[in-house]
């Protein structure tokens, strides 16, 4: 980097020490005496009214715009104009360049401070909507107490008396109803503690083969009532220390969604995992409808439906992706969907092996 | 589903119910006596804390979330006289609480916890449980 102080300095410095030293020469060498001395004592002006010069330069240019540019670089550290040493100059672009910059100070000020006004306004509405949900969703839990619990005595014999078969219907589709109801509210916590990072991960020793077995298990009478072929296609044994209970649940989600959209009777839903070194690669696969690029982008947001006429078949709370992608990245892995339009789906996700 | 009613083989208890919500203490109730168990109901933290100091109950339900005198004021109460851990409490939530501070509360002294809506089934083994402990 060059300095302007440095080099008018150094450049006039030399030429005024060329100048006198020819003077000098001059004098020494000079056969007529006078001509000798009118010169040395010419070039002893002309050297100091160059360095005379280069003093004023130094004090109208270079030292107001050092004093400009430290004033700049305080005030893009800290935002904020600081009181800095007074510029004098008689130089008018200086001037001006001075007076343009503390404009320009006001004016970025100003509108740091509108936009920290929004940030935090925004931060606070953003507060408000999550105090809101949170008691929102439990106050929705409290009136299921007393519904769940006189439903689960009238299904019994033996407490409030035995009901008929149309009446014990009626209660168990109350039932069935309530059980939706209470897992959307708990969709939502969940989707709560995501945003706000409060969701709990216990990490245990675990076996990939015993998670899918017991996933397999759980979803077989299901798939087996809607005559939907769900198979497992993997059979080794892989360590891993995770939270065994969140990956089931991300599995859950996936099923179900795979359930909803396969066509019944012909409809195959394989899952499946791979051994990829430091992690392993899940894979829910089914031979459904499928979805278009742009809607593989889009399914993992909050409350994202796949197009009108598809969701009114769907019941879902349009939080099952978004919880999967929290609990995934959670974990430390990824997930992601492949997907050809009527032919098959495949959505995969990793998990650290520890 | 098909339980048969055997009240020689499970024990009576005297319970002692905490919730400020009505509806709530009543199908508990309901559920309970018909367990052929004993309730006693309390609206809030404050009544409920006098009832526990009774001392006349084998097992206590306590609802964390009231207005004013919560459950972990009656929790932090109990604590603070030695008391927490003579008493046989199952504290409900249906609140946002984390796993990790419900395990706190039963580090601290309290018996057990259930998540909100609460299953009967649950309940009914927790009692058991808790009744042979």
């Amino acid at each position: 980097m060059l300095s302007i102080k440095i080099t008018l300095f150094a450049v006039s410095g030399v030429s005024s020490f060329i100048i006198f030293y020819m003077g000098i020469v001059n004098f020494l060498t000079s056969i007529e005496e006078t001509t000798g001395m009118i010169l040395l004592i010419f070039s002893v002006f002309v050297a100091t009214g160059t360095l005379l010069a280069t003093v004023n330069i130094s004090k109208n240019i270079t030292n107001p715009i050092e004093n400009l540019a430290q004033g700049m670089r305080e005030f893009s550290h800290t935002n904020k104009s600081s009181k800095r040493n007074p510029i004098n100059t008689n130089v008018t672009e200086i001037f001006q360049l001075n007076e343009d910059f503390e404009m320009m100070e006001q004016k970025v000020e100003k509108t740091i401070e509108i936009t920290n006004d929004y940030v935090n306004k925004l931060k606070e509405m953003d507060r408000k909507k999550i105090e809101f949900s949170s008691m929102v969703s439990h106050e929705l839990k409290t009136p299921l107490v007393p519904i769940l619990g006189y439903v689960q005595m009238l299904q019994k014999d033996n407490f409030l008396g035995k009901l008929n078969d149309k009446q014990l219907d009626a209660v168990n589709e109350i039932y069935s109803a309530t059980v939706k109801l209470q897992r959307l509210v708990g969709d939502i916590l969940t989707t709560q503690k995501l945003d706000l990072g409060k969701l709990d991960f216990e990490k245990q020793k675990t076996n990939v083969l015993d998670i899918l077995n017991s996933i397999l298990k759980e979803f077989q009478p299901i798939a087996e009532e809607r005559k939907i072929l769900l198979e497992m296609n993997f059979n080794q044994s892989i360590e891993i220390v995770t939270d065994k209970d969140r990956i089931s649940q991300v599995f859950s989600n996936l099923i179900k969604n795979s359930i909803d959209f396969v066509p019944k009777e012909i409809g195959v839903i394989t899952i499946g995992a791979k051994d990829k070194g430091d992690e392993v690669e899940f894979l829910v696969r089914d031979n459904g409808s499928g979805m278009s690029k742009e809607n593989q982008k889009e399914i993992f947001k909050k409350f994202y439906q796949i197009d009108a006429s598809t969701s009114r078949k769907r019941s879902g709370s349009g939080l099952g992706l978004a919880i999967c992608k929290g609990i995934v990245e959670g974990l430390g892995g990824k997930i992601w969907v492949e997907s050809k339009e009527n032919v098959q789906t495949t959505f995969f996700f990793t998990i650290p092996k520890k | 589903m098909t339980k048969t009613k055997n009240t020689t083989e499970e024990q009576k208890l005297k319970i002692l119910i905490i919730d400020d919500n009505e509806q709530i203490t009543k199908m508990l109730t309901t559920f309970l006596e018909l367990n052929d168990h004993e309730c006693t109901v309390a609206n809030d933290g404050s009544e409920g804390l006098k009832r526990i100091k009774e001392n006349n109950h084998d097992v206590i339900l306590l609802d964390l979330a009231m207005p004013e005198f919560d459950g972990y004021s009656v929790i932090k109460d109990l604590e603070e006289n030695n008391l927490l851990k003579e008493h046989k409490i199952i504290v409900f939530t249906a609140s946002t609480i984390t796993k990790d501070e419900l395990d706190g509360l039963v580090k601290r002294g309290v018996s057990a916890y259930i998540l909100k809506p609460i299953d009967i089934d649950v309940l009914h083994s927790k009692l058991k449980e808790i009744a042979q402990s």
